[in-house]
């Protein structure tokens, strides 16, 4: 099997060499289609599964008579509780996970760090920041806090890139993220401290990951977002592919790095600010999902964008789901769930890179 | 594993050593004997089951939450009272007095520069750390730890007996006792409305089982559609809400900034009864949550909220 013996050379040098193998158009399909089947059913899962129980049959029998216009055999209460609430919360969660999962992959090519996810990296961070800010300033004007959102990721991308760039030291752009986070999240934790705002008191909730409180907004933000980031970045994937080589290499094949480099930073932090705005900070999904990804179908960034899109959405569903459901009628924070999947699979890779 | 780090570590040790038994001569040296002033003090169990020994009339006394200070002046102790919280609000009084810091962070060195004689704190400001400080002080501290609405008045009772204001303490408590008493009386027998408390919507917090507000809900002759969850305040599902159609549904006013819309609430909970009925109720927190002298008003509050017609009646009697 071709990934059998990837996983045994460095996961840097891994990257490289997956992204060399060659993608068929068979295995792109079966890839894509096998994702998207997958994410159909956990989305009619999802839809049937709740601390209320509403049989499945009526549940369709309801969507059905919504898109004839006919009247719907569910009561007034499950009405409002598929179409208000388990409908939108899903639709937020598909779009959080799809674009976390494309910022992760995209800031693993370019940065050509198995480790980089916006999360670890204090992209997420600095959206948080930016959306706590938005909500300060102008908490009426409700596209504040995605657009702050996406200055925020971009202001924090741009610091940790500066800082930690250097071709022969993969860590030295961790330990930027962790300096950043760390700042970032004790300028969050002041702000909440001397805010008079009563909203920002209960923020930490919502730094953890927050889908139950997505606004319709938010959710056409981060549905724009995602369509623009996965279609911009698979039209840059080719390029992405010949730079995960080295930089120079790509250069000399012709690839114009420099703006490759623009355009990707660009959309990955627009992705994040998109994701953190509208469901909070959720961890670890950019990191575990593309990994995943290129172990099954390999490391060409043609199939791991849009592969990884697909699959951050089932998982980011996966996770929420369960933390609406486990311990119903209480909810669990999204966050801590992607987190209790994603930090072992960082320790792991981290061991395994030595 | 042999390595020259060994030494240090024993060097450590014997540094530790060292430290220890300096520490020990200097905690033996400094805890006083029993003084004659004690004598003069009387002891009290406080609502963790600590014994304080309390000067008889303390005269400076410091109040470390906001229901201490409602208590301590619904006791006639204002003049007495010579720092509180900045969250202490209540009486209007009450906000020209010294402030200590909040709640959380209570300010140890003016506190001890104000030379109290006794000083009270409510187990709702999670204090234990401030606590043992000052009994290291010799300061006097004595902890209210009231869990229901009956265990306020009687914590009133038993601060009218440490402060010395007993007749009162009296006074007050069974004044609440009887209001008390008064609306469990009318609220008997009717039917309890489903009641749906909201902390806040971003995300959706409600208050669980153990808290004033549950206590509250059932003794104004309601059930809380939330009171089989055992955390405090959990988060709960939105659909669950939903389904369990609230008859009312409670939140607090807003101070200043929202924490919960009633926009929000009227377009997340339409097809709920309270929503369709028009029984959106705002009550001061303060009422509910401050487990002192007012929470006999907050309770009348929810009553009336919760059983309308026993005003109107009451109205045309």
């Amino acid at each position: 099997m071709r990934t059998a013996e990837v996983t045994k050379q460095g996961t840097n040098e891994a990257l490289a060499t997956a992204a060399r193998t060659y993608l068929t158009r068979r295995r792109a399909v079966v890839v894509i289609a096998a994702l998207g089947g997958t994410l159909a059913c956990a989305s009619v899962a999802a839809l049937a599964l709740g601390s209320e129980s509403i049989p499945l049959k009526e549940i369709f029998a309801g969507l059905w008579a919504k898109l004839v216009g006919a009247s719907s055999p569910l009561s007034g209460e499950q009405a409002v509780i598929i179409f208000s609430l388990r409908l939108p919360r899903i639709a937020l969660a598909l779009g959080v996970g799809a674009a976390l999962a494309i910022a992760g992959a995209a800031f693993q090519a370019l940065l050509r760090n198995p480790l980089a996810d916006p999360y670890i990296l204090g992209v997420s961070s600095g959206a948080a920041l930016g959306s706590i800010i938005g909500v300060m300033l102008a908490g009426q004007v409700l596209i504040a806090r995605p657009l702050l959102g996406f200055a925020g990721a971009a202001a924090a991308t741009l610091l940790v890139y500066r800082l930690g760039r250097r071709e022969d030291d993969p860590a030295r752009l961790l330990l930027a993220g962790v300096v950043v986070t760390t700042f970032l999240s004790s300028v969050i934790v002041l702000l909440t401290a001397v805010a008079d705002n009563v909203k920002l008191r209960n923020i930490t909730l919502w730094l953890l990951g927050d889908l139950s409180s997505g606004s319709t907004e938010g959710l056409a933000f981060i549905g724009v977002a995602v369509a623009v980031g996965a279609g911009v970045l698979v039209l840059q994937a080719r390029a992405l592919n010949l730079m995960m080589i080295g930089e120079r290499d790509a250069f000399a094949l012709g690839v114009e790095t420099a703006r490759v480099r623009w355009i990707v930073f660009f959309t990955a932090s627009l992705l994040t600010g998109a994701a953190v705005s509208g469901g909070g900070a959720i961890g670890y999904i950019g990191l575990v999902v593309p990994h995943l990804v290129r172990l099954a179908a390999g490391g060409d960034n043609r199939l791991v964008i849009p592969a990884s899109a697909l699959a951050g959405a089932l998982l980011v569903l996966i996770a929420d789901t369960t933390a609406r459901t486990i311990l119903a009628p209480r909810e669990l924070p999204t966050g801590a769930i992607t987190a209790l999947i994603g930090a072992p699979v960082f320790v792991y890779l981290l061991v395994k890179g030595r | 594993m042999p390595s020259p780090v060994r030494p240090i570590h024993h060097r450590f040790h014997q540094a530790h050593l060292a430290f220890l038994i300096l520490l020990c001569v200097f905690v033996a040296c400094s805890r006083p004997q029993p003084r004659a002033v004690d004598a003069g003090r009387r002891s009290f169990t406080d609502g963790l089951g600590r014994t304080v020994a309390v000067a008889p009339d303390p005269q400076r006394i410091i109040s470390l939450a906001p229901n201490i200070t409602e208590a301590l002046f619904a006791l006639g102790l204002g003049d007495r009272v010579v720092g509180v919280t900045t969250y202490c609000d209540f009486p209007a009084e009450a906000r020209a007095k010294e402030k200590i810091g909040d709640t959380i962070h209570p300010d140890l060195e003016h506190l001890v520069a104000l030379k109290p004689d006794l000083v009270v704190i409510s187990t709702a400001s999670q204090l234990e750390n401030l606590t043992r400080r000052l009994d290291e002080l010799k300061i006097p501290v004595y902890v209210t730890d009231p869990r229901t609405v009956e265990g306020v008045v009687a914590s009133i009772r038993n601060l009218g007996e440490v402060t010395g204001a007993t007749g009162r303490a009296a006074q007050i408590t069974t004044e609440m006792e009887q209001r008390i008493n008064e609306v469990r009386r009318r609220a008997e027998g009717l039917p309890k409305p489903r009641v749906f408390y909201v902390l806040q919507t971003g995300p959706l917090i409600t208050a669980g089982r153990d808290t004033f507000i549950n206590d509250l809900i059932n003794l104004a002759g309601g059930r809380s559609i939330s009171a089989e969850e055992t955390a405090a305040y959990p988060q709960f599902s939105r659909e669950t809400a939903v389904a369990r159609a609230p008859e009312v549904i409670i939140a607090p006013e807003s101070h200043g900034s929202e924490l919960v819309s009633e926009a929000d609430l009227r377009r997340e909970f339409a097809t709920t009864p309270a929503v369709r009925q028009n029984r959106l109720v705002r009550i001061n927190p303060d009422l509910v949550d401050r487990p002192g002298p007012r929470i006999v008003e907050g309770l009348e509050q929810l009553a009336r909220a919760l059983h309308p017609e026993l005003t109107e009646r009451k109205a045309i009697n």
